[in-house]
């Protein structure tokens, strides 16, 4: 049933985008000052929206775990966190590849670029955590608390650095959709594809957690092989 | 309260074993020192944009002093299962890790204060000047440093790799504080000029004491138990 | 600028729109294949552990 739904989201996530690079390529126009380039913020910002996204469910799934002691919570959380890491990666790659045609340098000390080059470090050291720690139940009491720890601190990076960049000179990089100051078909289609990410990474996300699942059974299974061995030796 | 005076309970244990042997402020101290001196060689210590960037060099020395600090924090209780006896006591865990957090905050303060008076020889800065507000930024500032590094000391102390593991962990978290204790560093060691403008760093200082410290005592019980 | 000029710069704006999608693909997909990997890993595992159980089970082993 789960391989059935994952199926039918990728399915659906895939001809969503597929459908919307035809229409990014094809029907919709150049940006005045751009040029094509621009077109990248179609793969750009969804894929932002949806690392932080997935942060923000992470931090609600650490704290479900943390109340119910529930190793479901716990393996969705940390699938979360690595699909969303993922796409923040995506992100920091085309907004590289962006600034290098647009201001003629790979990296900008932008607001925003920072602040995801800084979440991916915090939550790069979550999944080294949780790869450091073999009992299950520290480990996901720990990546829990780290989990919390990270997306609150995400939270005050960002509005610290926004503050912190727009003393100096700094362009920039997203437009706050809904400003008015964007074509509503572009906006739309930044949309579009948002919806598009996130079934991907919902597919994603459920197939990394089923895989958790797996991996505690075998470890638990494990322990059961060696208690049966010991006690019959 | 009674969690706070256990908390400084344990604070004062610390730091009386601290005391006797020293080990934790000569390993940061000498860091420190040594880092101050190498930093000296990268940046040239008569010019102009070094003084600019003073700040910057003495939150980096004390970001790197600190984990020195932190990783003895909880790994002096492990011989002897010292922790165990901690955890299984009457000690409530947010009295235990606050505790730890005063001893960091301690110690650290201790390294600053070197750091400052060996930072203002080689680079001849007047730091003197704008005292107490830059002590109450470095102090708003350690506390921050002072309780991640606690909390990641308790979450760290029982992985192998804990040394390497400690620093990766706390240096992204830090870098609002960092951010922000490095501006008002720069301006008082500089101009000295508050504005309102500035003080906008002194309120990300307190609002990131606040929460953090709050979330640990919270999640104390999640971190400590094991 | 000349025209000549306009378009070596509209032909490399137009690269590296290709190179930014390019680029979004490559790392999904590698994160895919190595989730693919990883699963056909964890199933021989599993299988591995079921039957190391299972014969267990049937010929308990002396150790000396």
């Amino acid at each position: 049933m789960r391989e059935k739904l994952v199926t039918w989201l990728a399915i659906i996530a895939g001809l969503f985008l597929a459908f919307n690079l035809y229409r990014i390529f094809l029907v919709l126009p150049d940006d005045a000052m751009q040029g094509p380039i621009y077109r990248i913020i179609y793969f750009h910002v969804p894929a932002a929206i949806t690392g932080f996204v997935g942060y923000f469910v992470a931090l609600a799934l650490s704290v479900l775990y943390l109340s119910s002691g529930n190793f479901k919570y716990d393996s969705l959380a940390a699938s979360v966190t690595e699909v969303a890491l993922i796409f923040s990666c995506v992100n920091i790659v085309l907004g590289s590849i962006w600034a290098r045609i647009i201001w003629g340098i790979w990296w900008t000390w932008d607001a925003r670029l920072t602040s995801v080059l800084i979440s991916i470090l915090i939550y790069s050291g979550y999944l080294m955590l949780r790869r450091a720690i073999d009992e299950p139940t520290q480990r996901a009491r720990l990546s829990a608390a780290l989990s919390i720890f990270g997306c609150l601190d995400v939270v005050i990076i960002w509005k610290s650095i926004e503050w912190f960049r727009t003393q100096h000179p700094a362009p920039v990089l997203s437009i706050r959709t809904g400003g008015g100051n964007i074509d509503p078909a572009m906006e739309h289609m930044i949309y579009y594809n948002l919806l598009a990410f996130l079934l991907l990474g919902t597919a994603l996300v459920l197939v990394r957690s089923r895989q958790e699942g797996i991996s505690r059974e075998i470890d638990s299974l494990r322990r059961m092989a060696n208690a049966v061995e010991r006690h019959i030796a | 309260m009674r969690a706070v005076r256990q908390a400084l309970q344990v604070a004062r244990k610390d730091l009386a074993v601290e005391l006797r042997t020293k080990e934790s402020l000569n390993a940061a101290g000498a860091f420190a020192i040594v880092i101050l001196l190498l930093f000296s060689f990268a940046f040239d210590p008569a010019a102009e944009e070094t003084r600019a960037i003073a700040g910057g060099l003495l939150w980096l020395v004390f970001a790197f002093a600190g984990a020195l600090v932190f990783n003895r924090g909880f790994a002096r209780e492990l011989p002897n299962e010292c922790l165990d006896a901690l955890l299984s006591s009457q000690l409530s865990s947010p009295s235990l890790l606050l505790g730890k957090a005063i001893t960091n905050f301690v110690l650290l303060l201790v390294v600053e204060a070197l750091s400052l008076i060996v930072f203002g020889i080689f680079y001849n800065m007047r730091w003197w000047l704008h005292f107490w507000e830059l002590a109450g930024v470095f102090a708003l500032g350690t506390w921050g440093i002072s309780i991640i590094g606690a909390v990641f000391g308790a979450l760290t102390v029982n992985l192998r790799l804990r040394e390497l593991m400690l620093p990766v962990l706390i240096y992204p978290l830090l870098i609002p504080l960092l951010m922000a204790a490095i501006e008002l560093t720069n301006i008082l060691l500089g101009t000295g000029a508050l504005t309102a403008d500035n003080l906008l760093w002194a309120r990300v200082l307190v609002v990131f004491d606040i929460v953090f410290t709050a979330l640990a005592l919270a999640l104390a019980e999640v971190i400590l138990v094991n | 600028m000349d025209p000549h000029t306009i378009s070596v710069l509209y032909a490399r704006n137009f690269q590296f729109m290709f190179y930014g999608f390019a680029a979004a693909w490559v790392i999904v997909a590698l994160y895919i294949i190595s989730l693919a990997r990883r699963g056909a890993r964890l199933k021989k595992e599993l299988e591995d552990v079921r039957r190391l159980i299972a014969s267990e089970g049937d010929e308990p082993q002396l150790r000396i």
